[in-house]
C-alpha cells in the first residue's frame, strides 16, 4: 500500500493538457522511486481522484495549469491551503469536480492527505490533438526536476535510473506509417 | 416578454456544456443545448492501427474511460467478424457491470442528490426517528442510531468551523428543496458510505483491468488475463474471490442504501414526476452476452417510438438488426461542414462555424450553428438514450430483472410515502433517477450472475482468453464494423471502417456516437430538438438568478459532454457561471 503517491492528471488527447501524465511519465522513467511511493498517469478522474487520496500520507499531484499572470511553461507549485483557496463552483457534469472538491470531499471523510502538492505547469494550447505546444516542451525538463524536489522536501529520496527507461509517451506515436 | 438565462460553467479553458433558457411566465418556454469543445477523436485516429484504437478511446473522457475501450475492441472484432472466447466476454461484462456500478452511485451521490438534498437542513433532523425511518424498509447497518449521530455530530463540526467542504456548491434554503430533515440526514450519510463503495467498484475494475482509471487489460480478439488458479502472478483463485467478496458488498449498498433513498427522496418531490419528459422515443442495445457467439444477452435491447404501440426489438449486435442501418448524423445547427446527415461509416468530421457563431454571446438568441454536438437520428427521429430507456424496454417486454426492480422501487415509494407510483410517471426527471437505480441494481445482480458462469467456464478447464486477430485477412479488403455498448448513459457505438494488405490493418475512418450526443445534440434540419433541449420545456423557474430547476432536469440525464480537460485554476475564478438577461 502507497503511502505517498505521485499522479499526473490531464487529457493526453488534448494538446498541453497532457502535461500531467507526461512529467509523471518522464519522471518515472528518469528517476526510481520507493516501494512505497506510487507514480501514476490519472488520466482525467474527476471525482475519482478522491479515491486514489485516500488514506495516503501525501498526494503530490501534477497538471497543466491556467494562470492569468503566468507565461506557458511556468512552472508553479502549491500546497493544500494554496489549492483550497478558491470561490465556489456550480457543478455541471462528472468532469467538474477537480483536485480542489476531490480535496474537500475527502477532508468532509475523513481521509484527505495530511500534504497535498500541486505541481502546476502553466498551459499553452489545449486544443485536441496529441502534440504539445513549445513552451509546455520546454518545461519538462524544469518539470520532472520540481517533482524531484517536492518528494524531497517531502522526505522521499529517489534514485537515479542508468539507463533511463522508456516513458512509454504512446499517444505521441506517428499517425501515419 | 421573455427573460433569456444562460448556464454556463466555461472556464476550464475550454468549455462544457451550455444551456440557454427562454423563460416565460415563470416556465421553460425554449432551451438550447450546446457542447462549447469539439472532440477531434475521429481524426487523431485516422491512419492508425486498428488494434491500438481503444488506448485512445478510453482518453476520450475521463469518466467513461471503460466504456470507449469496450465500445472500441468491439467495433473492429465486428469488422474482422471475431468471435472472441467465452472468458473474455465475461471478463468484459464483470469490468462493465462494476463500472457501471460506480458511474450511477457517484452520479446520485456525489453529484445530483444536492439537487434535492439541502445538507445544511440535516441537523435539524432526529436521529432516532431517522432510524426508525430507515429501518422500515432496509436493514443497512450504516442507519444505526450510532452510526446516524456519528454523521451528524461530524456535520455539525464542518457547519460549525465554517467549512462545508463539498457541499459549498448547494442551493441551500431555496424554495425548491421539500425533504424532511431525517431524510436529508440519512442522504448525507448515505453520501459518506456511497465514497467507500466507490473505491469497492474501483477495485473491482482495477483487479480485472489490471489498473484504473484506464484499464489495460483489453484486447483486439479477447483480453489479457492470463488465467490459472494456482498461479498468484495471473488470474487465479484468490483475486476471483476478492471480486466476488466487493460485488457482494457493492450490491448490498444498492438495494439498501441506493434504491431506497431515490424512493424516498422523489416521494417528496412528486411534481418532478410530472416535468422533464422531453423526447420520448427510446433506444437502447442489448448487452452482457452470455455466450461467445454473441447470440443471448442478460441485457435486452429496443426501439420505443412516441405514439407506436410497443418494443421493436434489438436482439444482437449483427450489422442487419434494426439499429446499425438506420442511424445518421446531422449537423445543420453543428460547427462543421456539410449539409446531409450521414451515415456513421460515411461521417466526416470538418470544422466549419463563423466567428460569431463560435463566440455567441449569452442571453441572446442562438445563431443558425451553435454546438460542437452532432446530432444523431434514428430513421430520422430524436432518440432519448440511457437508464430509462433501458428499463422501459426492459418493462415493456416483460424482461424478468427489470420487472423485479422495477416492482421492488415502487413498492419502496409505497412503504415509505403512501404513495402509488405507475411505470408512466417514469416519463419524467424523477423517473430518469430511478431508473438510474433500477438499473443499478440489475447491473449488481447481473455481476455476479456473470462471476459464477466465469467461475464454472474455468471450473470446466477452459483458459482461453485471445483470439489472434491477424489471422485471415485479406488484401485489398474493407471491412466495415460498429461496436455497441449499453454504457451507463445509454447507446454508445463506436464505427470503423478497416483497410488491410492482407498483413497489417489500417484506419480509414473511425467515428463515435456516444450516449451525450444522442441526449444533448442539438436541433436537425427539420428543426425536431434533442432530448436535454425538449425536457427543459415547461420546467418551472422559480428564482432567475438560481435555476435549480434546470440544473434537476439536466443532471437527471448524467451529463458528461465535458469529455475531458480537467485543468486547475490557478487565478481561483468562479468555475461555474450563471448570465441572466432581460
Amino acid at each position: 500500500m502507497a503511502r505517498i503517491s505521485v499522479i499526473g492528471i490531464g487529457n493526453v488527447l488534448e494538446g498541453d493538457d497532457a502535461l500531467g501524465p507526461t512529467v509523471v511519465r518522464l519522471f518515472e522513467a528518469a528517476w526510481a522511486v520507493p516501494e512505497d511511493v506510487a507514480v501514476i498517469d490519472g488520466g482525467t478522474p474527476g471525482l475519482d481522484l478522491t479515491a486514489y487520496m485516500a488514506g495516503l500520507e501525501a498526494l503530490v499531484v501534477v497538471d497543466a495549469i491556467k494562470a492569468r499572470t503566468g507565461v506557458p511553461g511556468e512552472i508553479r507549485v502549491y500546497d493544500k491551503a494554496g489549492i483550497l483557496n478558491r470561490g465556489p463552483i456550480v457543478a455541471m457534469s462528472q468532469h467538474e469536480p477537480g483536485l480542489r472538491e476531490s480535496i474537500l470531499h475527502a477532508e468532509f471523510q475523513g481521509v484527505s492527505p495530511p500534504e497535498v502538492r500541486l505541481v502546476g505547469i502553466v498551459a499553452g494550447s489545449i486544443d485536441f490533438g496529441c502534440r504539445l505546444t513549445p513552451e509546455a516542451r520546454a518545461a519538462l525538463p524544469g518539470a520532472v526536476e520540481a517533482v524531484r524536489r517536492t518528494l524531497a522536501d517531502l522526505g522521499v529520496a529517489v534514485t537515479k535510473r542508468d539507463p533511463p527507461r522508456d516513458p512509454g509517451l504512446w499517444w505521441e506515436r506517428p499517425q501515419f506509417t | 416578454m421573455s427573460q433569456r438565462i444562460t448556464i454556463d460553467p466555461i472556464t476550464r479553458i475550454e468549455g462544457h456544456l451550455r444551456i440557454d433558457l427562454e423563460v416565460e411566465g415563470g416556465k421553460i418556454s425554449k432551451a438550447y443545448s450546446s457542447g462549447t469543445m469539439w472532440r477531434g477523436i475521429e481524426v487523431i485516429l485516422q491512419g492508425r492501427d486498428p488494434r491500438d484504437a481503444w488506448v485512445f478511446t478510453q482518453r476520450i473522457c475521463g469518466v467513461c474511460t471503460t466504456v470507449h475501450a469496450i465500445a472500441s475492441v468491439r467495433s473492429v472484432e465486428s469488422a474482422l467478424g471475431l468471435e472472441i472466447p467465452l472468458n473474455a466476454q465475461l471478463i468484459r461484462n464483470i469490468i462493465i457491470a462494476a463500472h457501471a456500478q460506480h458511474d450511477h452511485i457517484v452520479h446520485f451521490y456525489h453529484l445530483s442528490a444536492l439537487d434535492w438534498v439541502d445538507v445544511v437542513a440535516a441537523l435539524k433532523a432526529d436521529v432516532n426517528a431517522t432510524a426508525a425511518l430507515a429501518a422500515k424498509i432496509s436493514n443497512w447497518p450504516g442507519n444505526s442510531v450510532p452510526a446516524l449521530t456519528a454523521v451528524k455530530e461530524k456535520l455539525a463540526s464542518f457547519v460549525k468551523a465554517g467549512q462545508l467542504g463539498p457541499f459549498t456548491n448547494g442551493y441551500w434554503g431555496h424554495p425548491a428543496m421539500k425533504l424532511s430533515p431525517e431524510v436529508n440526514l440519512l442522504a448525507v450519510a448515505h453520501y459518506l458510505q456511497a465514497l467507500e463503495i466507490q473505491r469497492k467498484a474501483n477495485q473491482v475494475v482495477a483487479i480485472l483491468g489490471s489498473k484504473t482509471p484506464n484499464i489495460q487489460n483489453l484486447a483486439v480478439g479477447g483480453v489479457a488475463n492470463a488465467i490459472n488458479l494456482d498461479n498468484p502472478a495471473t488470474l487465479n483463485m484468490e483475486r476471483l474471490y476478492q471480486v466476488k467478496v466487493l460485488l457482494e458488498e457493492i450490491q448490498a449498498f444498492i438495494t439498501q442504501c441506493y434504491l431506497v433513498d431515490v424512493a424516498a427522496v422523489a416521494g417528496f418531490y412528486p411534481d418532478w414526476f410530472k416535468y422533464g419528459a422531453g423526447v420520448t422515443n427510446y433506444l437502447c442495445v442489448p448487452d452482457m452476452p452470455t455466450d461467445a457467439k454473441m447470440s443471448k444477452f442478460d441485457l435486452p435491447g429496443g426501439i420505443i417510438t412516441s405514439g407506436a404501440k410497443g418494443v421493436e426489438a434489438i436482439t444482437d449486435w449483427k450489422k442487419t438488426q434494426p439499429f446499425v442501418g438506420k442511424v445518421t448524423e446531422g449537423v445543420a445547427r453543428s460547427y462543421y461542414e456539410g449539409k446531409e446527415a450521414r451515415h456513421p461509416w460515411q461521417g466526416e468530421t470538418k470544422p466549419s462555424f463563423k466567428p460569431e457563431e463560435i463566440n455567441w454571446k449569452p442571453e441572446t438568441a442562438p445563431p443558425e450553428k451553435y454546438t460542437w454536438v452532432k446530432a444523431p437520428r434514428l430513421d430520422g427521429k430524436p432518440m432519448q438514450v440511457g437508464p430509462l430507456a433501458q428499463v422501459l424496454v426492459g418493462f415493456l417486454t416483460g424482461h424478468e430483472l427489470t420487472v423485479k426492480y422495477v416492482t421492488a422501487a415502487i413498492k419502496a415509494v409505497k412503504a415509505i410515502h403512501n404513495i402509488d407510483v405507475t411505470p408512466a410517471m417514469l416519463h419524467s426527471t424523477l423517473g430518469r433517477h430511478a431508473a438510474r437505480a433500477i438499473r443499478c441494481a440489475m447491473m449488481g445482480e447481473l455481476s455476479l450472475k456473470h462471476w459464477g458462469l466465469l467461475a464454472a467456464n474455468i471450473g470446466k478447464g477452459d483458459t482461453a482468453i485471445f483470439v489472434d486477430p491477424m489471422i485471415g485477412l485479406k488484401a485489398g479488403t474493407v471491412y466495415e464494423g460498429v461496436g455497441l455498448h449499453e454504457a451507463p448513459r445509454g447507446t454508445l457505438s463506436h464505427w470503423c471502417v478497416i483497410e488491410s494488405d492482407g498483413k497489417g490493418m489500417k484506419l480509414k475512418n473511425y467515428q463515435a456516437v456516444v450516449p451525450s450526443t444522442w441526449n444533448a445534440g442539438p436541433r436537425d434540419e427539420k428543426d425536431q430538438a434533442g432530448p436535454y433541449e425538449a425536457c427543459l420545456v415547461g420546467n418551472p423557474i422559480a428564482d432567475p438568478k438560481l435555476p435549480l430547476e434546470a440544473l434537476r432536469t439536466i443532471h437527471s440525464f448524467d451529463p458528461c459532454l465535458a469529455c475531458a480537460i480537467h485543468t486547475h485554476d490557478a487565478d481561483g475564478n468562479e468555475l461555474g457561471q450563471v448570465k441572466v438577461g432581460v
